[in-house]
């Protein structure tokens, strides 16, 4: 097992308590790194990002909670780190605008270069993922979270307890981020971005 | 109960979420279960777009051994402090920081103010207002070899004229006054565990524009252009002695920047520690040819605002007097209060892991800002309402 113990700490007392605690860290790491990088795999569309952000996510883990969580006290840490991942991930996206341009220009460059083998229904695939990666960086922060983290799988209470909702209210909440979607992603088709 | 399901309960059910009773309505009703087509069919052009966002597991992951080397590592090395951070890791130095602030102003003092003479003292705090910011621009100033260059940029353009010296700790208001040259105010029964006084500090900012534009074009911004008029321009800014008043166990200024960017680790080092700083208003000359109004759509631009944002954003600020303080998007939040006698600013992080709180105020010529670690922001509030 790697030690975690050069890591700051307060005294020798804490070392020890981490040197214990590492062990659970990692054997949190080691059950959800897998979904957690496929959760911002999905979302960012870069596999490298896609990692970057899950290693910041389990960071934030980390720093936050130093004791590996009991699952008897109510903490769910895959619902956690799902949350945290989607952050990072509209963070990133968000960010990726600023690249708008340079992404657009390298996907009229990948299509002049190889269009015999990529296939149009690929490219009309990407580009859609494309403008609907767009939609959700600009969507509000906490709509699109909303989206993200129900398309991506989780459950109705799940959400509900890591963003402090009722699960009755994901429903209403989820339909109007839906519209709300919508609306933008056809605004930006017109806008032909 | 039989009332119709609304619209939200219909999409939950789409998602098989609705519970039970309701269900049961829903299958007998034939008003719900036409409505629901026509959300279903509404739906699905969603769905088909978003379903990509479902991770399966033939989507391949790196190795998760390899990862976990990675992220031990970097538990294990000093995390690097990006520079922006660097300056914001001390209270003291990011309440000093705070002035450096200013240029955004200058950046965006109003064009249409009369500049009769050559030059103006444009600038002096009287109210402070938020402006949510996308910092990516900035961190990809001040990371890798850009950052290199715009540290360079930052230490050819500005000339410290007085340097603000070490921290003075000192027993009392009425010495901290003494030394600061103002009336230092501090809270009723409270007793201050610390309190500091740095020295007044003065630059100018000599700006090399085509320095500036070759960064913003390595930042990817080459669609900004700076105005050749501000090439050469001097900018001077004077900052007064401030005081700083820590309450509970805080690190000394010392410790405090040995440590940098440390929250996590503050955080449970001084989970008490709250820090009220004063300062009296800085004051910032340019000169008067600077169309700063171009410069400050430039500046609002780079922090990823269109230029229509920019400018409805420009035209709410009274930039004569108004600090304008910058904060990330989407991770904090903020709020106006009333303190003090006076309308404040409160700003909250609640980050997942770290969270702090600000309460900003302007009151008679001096700056006051509030600042802590978690969330119990009342008490910055109370604090400052005991002011005398």
């Amino acid at each position: 097992m790697i030690s975690l113990m050069k890591k700051p700490s307060i005294n020798a007392a804490g070392d020890a308590r981490a040197e214990s605690n590492s062990a659970g860290f990692e054997a949190l790491f080691m059950e959800h790194w897998a979904h957690v990088y496929r959760v911002l795999y999905r979302l960012v569309g870069d596999p490298a990002e896609a990692e970057d952000l899950a290693l910041e996510a389990f960071l934030r883990l980390y720093r936050s909670y130093p004791l590996p969580p009991a699952p008897e006290k109510g903490f769910n840490v895959g619902g956690w780190l799902h949350r945290v991942a989607t952050n990072l991930g509209l963070h990133s996206i968000r960010s990726f605008k600023r690249r708008e341009r340079y992404e657009t220009t390298a996907g009229k460059n990948a299509i002049a270069e190889a269009p015999e083998t990529r296939p149009a229904e690929i490219l009309a695939q990407e580009e859609e993922r494309r403008l609907v990666r767009l939609t959700l960086a600009r969507m509000d922060q906490r709509q699109a979270q909303l989206l993200v983290m129900r398309y991506s799988g989780m459950a109705y209470k799940d959400i509900a307890q890591e963003l402090n909702l009722s699960p009755a209210s994901i429903g209403p909440l989820l339909l109007r981020a839906e519209r709300e979607f919508e609306k933008r992603y056809l605004e930006m088709e017109t806008e032909g971005t | 109960m039989n009332a119709h399901l609304n619209d939200g309960e219909l999409r939950a059910a789409l998602d098989g979420e609705l519970d039970a009773a309701r269900l049961q309505h829903l299958e007998t009703c034939n008003d719900c279960q036409m409505r629901q087509r026509d959300l279903n069919a509404q739906s699905r052009k969603t769905l088909q777009k978003l379903s990509f966002l479902a991770p399966t597991p033939q989507d391949s992951a790196p190795s998760a051994r390899n990862a976990w080397n990675r992220i031990a590592d970097r538990l294990s090395t000093p995390k690097e402090i990006p520079m922006f951070k660097k300056l914001f890791a001390s209270p003291l130095v990011r309440f000093a920081a705070l002035a450096l602030l200013l240029l955004v102003l200058i950046m965006s003092f109003s064009g249409t103010r009369a500049l009769a003479e050559e030059l103006l003292n444009l600038f002096r705090v009287q109210r402070v207002a938020v402006i949510p910011v996308d910092f990516t621009g900035l961190d990809q100033l001040t990371g890798g070899a850009t950052g290199k260059q715009f540290s360079e940029l930052i230490s050819s353009s500005i000339e410290m004229t007085q340097k603000p010296g070490e921290p003075v700790a000192v027993a009392d208001a009425a010495a901290a006054s003494q030394k600061a040259g103002f009336n230092v105010r501090l809270p009723q029964n409270q007793t201050p565990s610390q309190i500091y006084v740095t020295g007044p500090a003065a630059f100018n900012v000599v700006v090399d524009r085509a320095k500036a534009q070759a960064l913003l074009d390595e930042a990817g911004r080459s669609d900004l252009t700076l105005p050749a008029s501000i090439d050469g321009a001097r900018i001077s800014a004077s900052i007064p002695a401030s005081v700083s008043i820590a309450y509970g166990k805080c690190p000394k200024p010392q410790e405090d920047k040995a440590n940098g960017d440390s929250s996590q680790i503050s955080g449970r080092l001084y989970p008490d520690c709250v820090i009220l700083a004063e300062v009296p208003s800085p004051t910032v000359d340019a000169p008067a040819d600077v169309n700063v109004q171009q410069l400050a759509q430039i500046a609002l631009e780079f922090t990823g605002m269109t230029s229509e944002e920019a400018a409805a954003f420009s035209n709410t600020v009274d930039w004569t007097s108004t600090l304008v303080v910058p904060i990330p998007k989407n991770a904090a939040t903020y709020e106006q209060v009333n303190v003090d006698g006076v309308t404040g600013t409160l700003i909250q992080r609640p980050a997942d892991d770290a969270p702090q709180y600000a309460l900003l105020w302007v009151k008679d010529g001096i700056i006051y800002a509030i600042s802590g670690l978690g969330t119990n922001s009342p008490q910055a509030v109370d604090m400052a309402n005991s002011l005398p």
